[in-house]
């Protein structure tokens, strides 16, 4: 196990960059996702912490070694493909154990080793099979034995369960969160999907067009996202964001005046947000015209016009409103985001 | 394959297909049947489907008049050598051009590319040339080392890239995760997966080799050194004139170990080809 550590990188495909200088240090034994929608770089900056892409600037560190300019194999990591990429004409003991076979290891170290890793997730009746034989999770688990079964110090995890259907992959989740627990290995993980990144990580670091936005723990990064990116894209249904004006009457939105915590100093443009649950259902509320309500079983979805915005608003009740109505609701102000005509964090 | 055809519908579908066969089966049974038939009976009419009269000795004499046993081992060695030889060489060549990143690749791959639209009769003088000075006139090697590095081997080449074309780049890096350099990802994960092209290439290849005729009769001019094709040729009386049915018995033995790798190998040629994407 090693911490790892990315200063100042930065990728560029010819003239076009595409990582505009990363520093993230990540502790020994962390579960860190990187999170941000497709094209951000993520996947880029995993590859690179690999060694299946050059570093243009910058360095990486993996237990206080450079290995920017090392082979994949000489960096002591494991990764975990998006597609699995398990070898097809090998059974899944030979795919497991084919990293040992090619760094020397004699064949009972091998078998040792491979038995390991099969009892930890459930392969042991599957070891002659070959990958076409097996179901996508089982193939996920494979993927996930080859790389356990050596015992690196980093594992890295390139969108794995994204070819799997939701529910398989709310199994998954917790088998590799499981798995991560067991061996405490420094991990990092790639997804788009921001439920998986809140679910698994210690830390989330959210990228946006080649750039970190934020680095946090997942309940920090949701309540209190440090700019308008972050807040838009952790947590689901998204945060309604409206634009308007801090006054000291409130903040004036288009046809709406919606209420402010009374520390609020600053003034003049700005974005207000507020979750989808932190808005309640009172009498002395704002008007909102219903236009779909979404009983979800635990909870009711809604999506209302207030004032010329469209919100959503999550209601553990079971409402029983139709489309057209009116529904009063009421921010919780002391889960009010306020940003910045910058779309930084004022509060 | 299942379909949803009427019993009239097939049993019409079947004797189409019955009478579309007869171009390709007739020929092959001709020579078979004529093969045991004395000379006479070939030209009787009508002709006869079926010999009147068995004359096994056509077999025997095949080998009385020329070393057949010796031309057939020079066309077996020389199609086993060219096969390989063709395998190795298209198959790093074709992973090199599909997978390698070097500057002017796809230049280059068309430059060789070009080396199809050259008919063989344009070459062979130069070849024949060159061959000369190196001494090699009447000797094998023309017949081995023109189709390895010649056009054979640029078609083979082109089938190997367009299978390596479409393997997955996760499976190479997931090997150079494992500890792979460029080399053993090609023989241990690149080769193994491309069985089927090279089965294409191999079947292409062989059958090449096995029918070469123009290269034969220039290079070489001892019966000794004869390959099959040219062997048949060969097989005339006194005036020059044709013994169809001796040459006919010759031309089923060549013909059998042709037969023979198209019923073993004809699914994996056929998935070869699709898999290249040659086929639709």
């Amino acid at each position: 196990m090693a911490n790892l550590s990315l200063k100042s990188v930065r990728k560029a495909y010819g003239s076009a960059p595409v990582l505009h200088g990363v520093d993230i240090d990540i502790a020994d034994g962390e579960f860190v996702v990187l999170v941000g929608p497709s094209g951000c770089g993520k996947s880029t900056l995993l590859r690179m912490i690999a060694g299946l892409e050059t570093v243009t600037d910058g360095t990486i560190e993996i237990g206080g070694r450079i290995v920017n300019d090392l082979e994949p194999k000489d960096r002591d990591i494991a990764m975990v493909f998006q597609n699995y990429a398990l070898y097809p004409h090998m059974t899944v003991a030979t795919n497991m154990g084919f990293s040992l076979e090619h760094r020397g290891a004699s064949k009972a170290e091998i078998a040792e080793r491979v038995k390991w890793a099969a009892d930890i997730l459930g392969l042991t009746h599957l070891l002659e099979r070959y990958p076409r034989q097996l179901s996508g999770g089982q193939r996920q688990r494979v993927a996930m034995g080859r790389a356990i079964v050596r015992n690196p110090q980093v594992f890295l995890f390139d969108e794995p369960l994204s070819n799997l259907d939701a529910k398989l992959r709310v199994v998954m989740r917790g088998e590799i969160k499981g798995l991560h627990q067991r061996l405490g290995v420094t991990t990092v993980y790639v997804t788009h999907d921001q439920v998986e990144a809140m679910t698994m990580a210690d830390r989330i670091v959210v990228m946006n067009a080649g750039n970190v936005e934020q680095v946090g723990a997942p309940l920090d990064l949701y309540d209190r996202p440090a700019n308008l990116f972050v807040a838009g894209f952790i947590g689901s249904p998204s945060m309604n964001i409206i634009g308007g004006t801090i006054t000291p009457e409130g903040f004036i939105a288009a046809g709406v005046t919606l209420p402010l915590p009374a520390d609020i100093a600053a003034t003049g443009q700005a974005s207000y947000g507020i979750r989808p649950e932190h808005l309640t259902v009172s009498d002395r509320g704002l008007p909102a015209t219903i236009t779909l309500v979404e009983p979800m079983g635990a909870e009711t979805q809604v999506t209302m016009t207030l004032g010329e915005h469209s919100i959503t608003g999550v209601f553990r009740e079971r409402l029983k409103a139709q489309p057209g109505e009116t529904l009063r609701i009421m921010p919780d102000l002391s889960a009010i985001h306020l940003f910045d005509a910058s779309g930084n964090r004022i509060n | 394959m299942k379909t949803d055809l009427s019993p009239r519908m097939k049993v019409g579908l079947y004797g189409l297909m019955c009478v579309l066969l007869i171009p390709f089966v007739f020929p092959t049974w001709w020579m078979i049947t004529s093969s045991v038939k004395p000379i006479s009976d070939i030209f009787s009419f009508p002709p006869e489907l079926w010999p009147r009269r068995f004359d096994f000795s056509t077999y025997a004499q095949v080998f009385e008049l020329q070393p057949f046993a010796r031309q057939y081992w020079n066309s077996a060695y020389i199609a086993a050598i060219v096969t390989v030889g063709t395998m190795v060489i298209s198959s790093m060549a074709g992973y090199a051009f599909a997978r390698i990143k070097f500057p002017f690749s796809n230049a280059i791959f068309m430059v060789v590319l070009l080396g199809l639209l050259i008919p063989s009769e344009v070459t062979i003088v130069p070849l024949f040339q060159m061959f000369l000075g190196w001494g090699m006139i009447n000797t094998h090697w023309p017949l081995i080392l023109v189709p390895i590095f010649g056009a054979p081997s640029v078609f083979a080449t082109f089938v190997m890239r367009q299978f390596f074309i479409a393997l997955p780049g996760e499976l190479e890096e997931a090997a150079r995760v494992d500890g792979l350099g460029r080399f053993k990802i090609f023989w241990l994960i690149a080769l193994p997966l491309a069985r089927p092209a090279l089965g294409a290439v191999a079947i292409f290849t062989f059958l090449h080799s096995w029918n070469l005729y123009l290269e034969p009769i220039v290079f070489l001019s001892s019966t000794q050194m004869f390959t099959l094709p040219q062997a048949l040729t060969q097989f005339t009386d006194a005036y020059g004139g044709a013994m169809w049915n001796i040459q006919l018995a010759a031309a089923t033995m060549t013909a059998i170990p042709v037969l023979l790798v198209f019923i073993v190998a004809q699914k994996q040629f056929v998935e070869g080809l699709a898999h290249t994407g040659l086929k639709g």
